[in-house]
């Protein structure tokens, strides 16, 4: 008995692994009571009917199961859905071709690139603010030139059948410079002599980068896609600053109901539910785009 | 082996040293919040640290500050400290975790519509008995702010502010159209009116102004109408809708009217613009509080009239309260002396004078200072004799939220023009009667 307890202590202390361990604790057990720890914490939240107020009761899967017929709940993961089929691509190829313009030799082209990704450091309140002036729809510089161009005046975030779509375009004009330097970066890294040797085959410029740029590019795009997906479902502060959910819960996303049910109307339980099915859409959504990614995208080795 | 050993070892150390730094970290952090709240010595009764949060910077934290240094000067016993606790628009999040956390304040600044879901917590101290201390005189506070403090009729907070809506409107505007002033006798007829004539599409210029956000915001200047008509919210024992009436029609199709044929509102999406373009000078009229005469550009002329009236000129109030947690009977009397002298008529008043607030006690403006503190907020004449006018109150209940939202939402379809004064009340009035029946 006490032989064994022995060798097996030996065994522990000879092995790298217990060092490797208690090297990493303190990133571990900080990262275990600030981050796992609130996720397990949510979980167990997502069965109470909780207010957050008192300490909640527990009332197993009805919160998932009143999800099911929330007329609310299923408008904001459409409204989800539209946003992130809209914003994904517009961002993905707007970037595309601003990274393409900005990758050469032009004479202040440290300026541009630079001016691209100014708005990606400008806080969220500030890009806002300037946007809900912009488009004011009684003020704003847009409707004035929309005027002059003889079009009628419009409502932009006050319209109910136009607001999401005003706040796509605040999210691509936000995260464009992410995508464009990611991508520069990658158009760097294409060896010069893959495209000199497509032309000396004949190729044309849009045929070379159909056929040779694009595919090598294929690594940052799937990497591009996954990431603005998981923001794109995540979509919250600029909906949060500037349509507060409305007009007419036109722009109430999935993350934002969430929010409302959880401090608006204190329903901690049922909006812990809500963030339950939203991450396991994402992990359900990710793994689909890593498999669908390892089937076309080209690795350079 | 000799190096895994080694290695575990400067690991074990490492950790050891991390932990420990951790450790101490937490408790210093710990230590410094702790002797701000807990430091009443249990041997010697009644003294000790009161501790009071508000979220108050500026004018009134100084107002703050300034009578609680003379309260401590001439009250030995209790020391009181006043904690800045960050935006009041957080709270009543931060009691919460404060409460669960051990370290609650003994006094709270509250939002009036916070006060059902604090009904819930165990720890907030009733104060019914208390109020009735004849020496506090509870009815000399105005009526709309002793019906904010209580829920299902116990008295959970003490007054710590008021407002209410008024009429705010630009006279240089008035002047320009060759439109009367608006008078105390003003009605709905005369308001809508003076509004189209002050609006100009080509100037950009607009009657009235309304906050479209479809939050507590656009609802709660809907109540106003909806008094004003002789409407009610919901059933006297607030278990169903009853706004959906002749009241609650006249009240949306005044909106109705006025956002939709006379285009005479500037629709706010609720970034509070609507008062740079009231300062810019093209919105004549506004239906706000106190809090937003002192953001009024010196350059403006204005006036404050009550409100127009249908059946009468009904206003309505958002006050605010203290509230008293439970650290031991000992600290709850001391907490509660300490809110009876700051909520006296003297102490009071010196307050206001200092930053503008509306009095909360009728015996206020008998005061000699009452002139003093006029003189120097001119437009809260308009506003204490309103004060008057505010006969009911929002419902303290849990489901408040959820039913603001749910007419938050026919308001606004309604200023949009997406549906008629009669849709909207029908959709909002279904939505909330399901709210108030599934009992949360």
């Amino acid at each position: 008995m006490s032989s064994g307890r022995a060798s097996f202590r030996d065994r522990l202390f000879a092995s790298d692994h217990v060092a490797g361990w208690l090297f990493v604790s303190p990133a571990v057990v900080l990262i275990g009571l600030f981050g796992v720890a609130p996720i397990v914490w949510a979980l167990i939240i997502s069965f109470q009917n909780n207010s957050l107020i008192t300490s909640g009761t527990w009332v197993g899967l009805a919160n998932y199961r009143h999800l099911l017929h929330d007329p609310m709940f299923t408008a904001s993961v459409r409204r989800t859905i539209v946003y992130t089929l809209l914003f994904v691509p517009i961002t993905l190829f707007g970037a595309l071709a601003v990274a393409m313009a900005l990758n050469r030799r032009l004479h202040g082209i440290r300026f541009y690139r630079t001016a691209v990704f100014a708005p990606v450091v400008t806080s969220t309140v500030a890009t806002a603010i300037m946007f809900s002036w912009l488009l004011d729809p009684y003020f704003g510089i847009v409707n004035v030139v929309l005027n002059k161009l003889g079009v009628a005046s419009q409502g932009f975030f006050q319209n109910p059948g136009q607001a999401l779509y005003c706040i796509v375009l605040v999210t691509v004009w936000g995260w464009l410079g992410f995508a464009v330097v990611i991508y520069l970066a990658a158009l760097q890294g294409i060896p010069r002599e893959l495209l000199e040797a497509a032309e000396i085959d004949g190729a044309t410029r849009w045929r070379a980068f159909w056929r040779v740029q694009f595919p090598l590019l294929g690594p940052t795009t799937l990497f591009l896609v996954v990431w603005l997906t998981i923001n794109s479902l995540q979509l919250f502060d600029e909906i949060y600053v500037i349509t507060r959910g409305g007009p007419l819960a036109s722009t109430t996303v999935v993350v934002y109901y969430l929010f409302q049910q959880a401090f608006a109307f204190f329903q901690a339980g049922y909006a812990t539910a809500i963030a339950y099915v939203v991450f396991l859409a994402i992990l359900a959504l990710t793994v689909v785009q890593l498999l669908i990614g390892r089937k076309l995208v080209h690795y350079r080795s | 082996m000799t190096r895994s050993r080694f290695a575990c070892r400067a690991a074990l150390a490492f950790v050891a040293v991390a932990v420990l730094a951790l450790v101490s970290a937490l408790l210093v952090a710990g230590c410094g919040s702790s002797s701000t709240t807990s430091s009443s010595s249990p041997g010697t009764a009644g003294s000790g640290t009161v501790t009071i949060w508000h979220g108050y910077t500026d004018v009134e934290r100084t107002a703050t500050d300034q009578a609680v240094a003379d309260y401590n000067a001439t009250n030995p016993a209790w020391k009181v400290k006043a904690v800045f606790a960050g935006n009041n628009d957080y709270a009543l999040t931060k009691l919460q975790t404060a409460l669960v956390a051990g370290k609650a304040p003994d006094i709270a600044y509250q939002y009036g519509s916070s006060m059902a879901l604090l009904a819930k917590l165990p720890q907030v101290v009733d104060l019914t008995s208390r109020v009735k201390d004849p020496a506090f005189d509870w009815n000399d506070f105005f009526p709309a702010v002793r019906l904010a403090t209580m829920v299902n009729s116990k008295v959970l907070g003490v007054p710590a502010l008021v407002d209410n809506l008024a009429l705010v409107y630009n006279k240089k505007l008035f002047d320009q159209a060759g439109v009367a002033y608006p008078t105390a006798q003003w009605t709905w007829d005369d308001f809508r009116a003076a509004a189209k004539k002050l609006t100009n599409a080509s100037a950009k210029q607009f009657g009235w102004a309304y906050v479209n956000d479809g939050s507590e915001d656009t609802v709660w200047r809907f109540l106003a109408l909806l008094w004003e008509a002789n409407g009610d919210l919901l059933t006297p024992d607030n278990s169903k809708a009853a706004f959906n009436s002749p009241a609650g029609l006249k009240a949306m199709t005044l909106l109705h009217n006025m956002a939709i044929q006379d285009h005479s509102i500037y629709l706010d999406n609720g970034n509070g613009n609507y008062l740079n373009v009231f300062n810019a000078g093209k919105i004549a009229m506004l239906w706000t509080g106190p809090w937003d005469i002192s953001s009024i550009n010196p350059g403006v002329r204005f006036g404050v009239q009550i409100l127009p009236a249908d059946v009468s000129h009904a206003t309505i109030a958002g006050p605010d309260n203290y509230v008293v947690t439970n650290n031991g009977a000992q600290r709850v009397q001391g907490a509660w002396d300490f809110i009876k002298w700051f909520t006296s008529p003297q102490e009071h008043l010196k307050y206001a004078t200092q930053t503008g607030h509306l009095p909360l006690r009728k015996s206020e403006t008998k005061l000699p200072g009452y002139k003093a503190y006029l003189a120097k907020f001119p437009s809260s004449a308009v506003y204490v004799a309103n004060l008057d006018n505010v006969t009911k109150a929002r419902p303290n209940i849990a489901a408040y939220p959820r039913i603001s939202q749910a007419l938050g939402q026919a308001v606004q379809a309604v200023l949009l023009g997406k549906m008629t004064p009669q849709q909207a009340l029908s959709s909002a009035e279904q939505q909330v009667n399901s709210i108030l029946a599934s009992g949360q």
